[in-house]
């Protein structure tokens, strides 16, 4: 057990740079979580704690050893491939005593440790079977059986669940958070499934280009996102551009005059808006900012509508309403009023997208 | 007919297949087993000087190879330089293969083309290029007594080990282009999940890799292990006269000799040698991995 420390990890390849300076703490027994899309540096990054990728430059650490130029095979990391990557020539039980092995343990000591991994992953009555006998959900299993087995002071999971089927993935994904919080091992997961990283994270980074835009916890991201990357990446937002013409007060490119948190900003911005915060209806009055639009599209989702609503050549925004049985369901090309809380504008400056 | 028109579109029917498989099974049965089986009536026939080849049916020419000391040695000595050559091919080619297997660069291909081009000189050619080059006043023995290296040639033509060397390089694509098929079939990351477990790259390699390219290690032993088995060109040319291997003296047996019963034999003890021992090592080699 034991937290890891990433201080200004970099790696380029000739004179592209894959991850520029990364520096970030993932504490003792956290679940952290490598969100960004690919191509972001998060697998090259995994891959630097795992020790396949030797950085260009920073610094690895767990505890208080550094590890950056240690070879993968003294690393003591656990780790979980997309691919299980079990040998295929192994049953399940030498699968998972190879680590054991490879530590010099004694035959009467890794008999039980084997025994008990494989019932911690509810696999117990399959340790004579090869890995080609048994689903994608049990090999993904066993792959961290043999991964949390050698007492890892931490574990790494590469994309774990992306092979799964749906239905599997839910399942496995809960199982891998338990045993986590079970085990209490620090982990760090890579992810580009933004559900994924909500649901299993402690906190999460947030990486594109090869640099963190954002660490924080899911309501850290979410509703104080720190730029518009993460604000457009995590969750779903509607953009309008426009300017800060003073603080607190924002003209879109449509002519839409609004009102928003104070802010230091001046001139080009973009504000996001979480499709929950916005309101509909006669009530929309009320609010800080509204205007009158028209439904451009409604989307169906079951427990939720989409509406679409244009508010003017330019400009148009998302809303989300629960669907409710009344009948007062938004129809396309109905008029309707749109308003929403000041509060609920994040305000951003315009990037060169 | 209606029958035809039911099948579904683009699947040979039973006839159509067999008829496929007929030029191939003449080609195998006209070319290969039919003069087997004449070669093995021929080497029980007897062998009378001046009158050649009389029909018979006699073990004599089998019991005159294996009574013979000289055609024991050559024997041994075929099946010695096979030996040698295999593992050694075996072990210079892992290395390559797996290089090849797993390099990112751009010019794999170039790379596949370089170890493929030896191929393209034949077996004869290639070996009057290593007469010239270890010759006693060749280019290597010439260069190392011009840098004062030596100041008495090496002998290296005419020995065994010019023969293992000539036959290794011959050999060795073919062992390489096998395993490397065979490793690029093997997920990257197993290797890596081994690593992370805490085993070094050679314990990796006894324990993951070689297992997991045992079908193209096997492959590649059967393959380099028959051809230099059989090797002609490289022994005599490179071998001389006096080293005598089976190949060979299949050939001097028949067209210089004419004593086709007993060339007969010479070529069914060696095809029965080759195949015996490609089955042991095959067996051994599966025990010892799998």
């Amino acid at each position: 057990m034991a937290s890891l420390t990433l201080h200004g990890l970099t790696k380029s390849y000739g004179d592209v740079a894959v991850v520029k300076s990364v520096s970030l703490e993932v504490r003792d027994g956290e679940f952290l979580v490598l969100l960004g899309p690919s191509g972001c540096g998060k697998t090259t990054t995994l891959r630097m704690i795992a020790g396949f990728v030797p950085p260009s430059g920073g610094s690895i650490c767990i505890g208080d050893q550094d590890i950056t130029s240690l070879p993968p095979w003294k690393r003591n990391a656990g780790l979980v491939f997309q691919s299980y990557a079990l040998f295929p020539h192994m049953t399940v039980a030498q699968n998972v005593a190879f680590g054991l092995e490879m530590r010099k343990a004694s035959r009467t000591e890794i008999v039980p440790r084997v025994a008990e991994a494989l019932r911690l992953v509810r696999l117990d009555g399959y340790s004579e079977r090869y890995p080609r006998q048994l689903s994608g959900g049990q090999q993904q299993r066993v792959a961290l059986a043999r991964a949390l087995v050698i007492r890892p002071d931490v574990l790494l999971l590469d994309e774990p669940l992306s092979n799964l089927d749906a239905k599997l993935r839910l399942q496995v994904r809960l199982e891998i958070r338990a045993l986590q919080q079970q085990t209490g091992l620090t982990t760090v997961m890579v992810t580009h499934d933004q559900e994924e990283a909500l649901t299993m994270a402690d906190r999460l980074v947030v990486m594109s280009d090869g640099a963190v835009r954002q660490l924080g916890t899911q309501s850290d991201l979410y509703e104080r996102p720190a730029d518009l990357f993460v604000a457009g990446f995590v969750g779903r937002s509607t953009m309008i551009t426009g300017i800060v013409t003073a603080s607190g007060a924002f003209r879109s490119d449509g002519g839409l005059v609004l009102t928003c948190p104070a802010t230091a900003l001046q001139g080009p911005a973009t504000i996001a808006l979480r499709p929950e915060r916005l309101t509909l209806g006669p009530a929309a009055q009320g609010l800080d900012n509204h205007a009158p639009g028209t439904v451009s599209f409604v989307s169906y989702l079951g427990a939720m509508l989409d509406v679409h609503v244009r508010l003017n050549a330019t400009d148009h925004v998302m809303v989300q309403i629960p669907n409710r049985s009344d009948g007062l369901t938004p129809a396309v090309g109905d008029a309707i009023e749109v308003g929403w809380p000041a509060s609920a504008c994040l305000v951003f400056p315009r990037e060169a997208a | 007919m209606a029958h035809v028109a039911q099948r579904p579109v683009g699947e040979p029917g039973n006839l159509t297949a067999a008829g496929l498989l007929v030029p191939a099974t003449i080609f195998v049965a006209i070319g290969l087993l039919v003069p087997i089986a004449i070669l093995f009536r021929y080497s029980l026939n007897a062998f009378v000087p001046g009158k050649l080849m009389v029909d018979a049916l006699t073990i004599a020419n089998y019991v005159k190879f294996f009574t013979d000391p000289f055609y024991l040695q050559v024997l041994w000595r075929t099946v010695r330089v096979a030996v040698a050559c295999t593992i050694f091919c075996l072990i210079f080619g892992f290395p390559l293969a797996y290089v090849l297997a797993r390099t990112q660069s751009r010019h794999k291909n170039l790379l596949v083309m370089v170890i493929v081009l030896p191929l393209f000189v034949g077996n004869a050619v290639r070996a009057a290029g290593w007469m010239v080059a270890f010759g006693s006043k060749g280019f290597v023995n010439s260069s190392l007594m011009g840098m004062g290296v030596i100041s008495v040639p090496i002998e290296i033509m005419y020995t065994e080990m010019a023969v293992v060397i000539g036959i290794i390089a011959v050999n060795m694509p073919f062992m390489v282009l096998t395993l490397q098929s065979v490793i690029e079939g093997i997920d990257r990351n197993v290797e890596e999940a081994a690593f992370s477990l805490g085993a070094p790259p050679m314990t990796m390699a006894l324990r993951v890799l070689f297992p997991l390219a045992l079908p193209g290690i096997l492959a590649g032993v059967i393959l380099t292990f028959i051809l230099a088995m059989n090797a002609y060109a490289t022994p005599v040319l490179l071998g001389g006269p006096k080293f005598q291997t089976m190949g060979p003296l299949v050939f001097s047996t028949f067209a210089q000799q004419n004593n086709w019963p007993f060339g007969g034999a010479v070529s069914f003890i060696l095809m029965t040698v080759t195949l015996i021992l490609t089955v042991a090592s095959s067996l051994l080699i599966r025990r010892r991995y799998a």
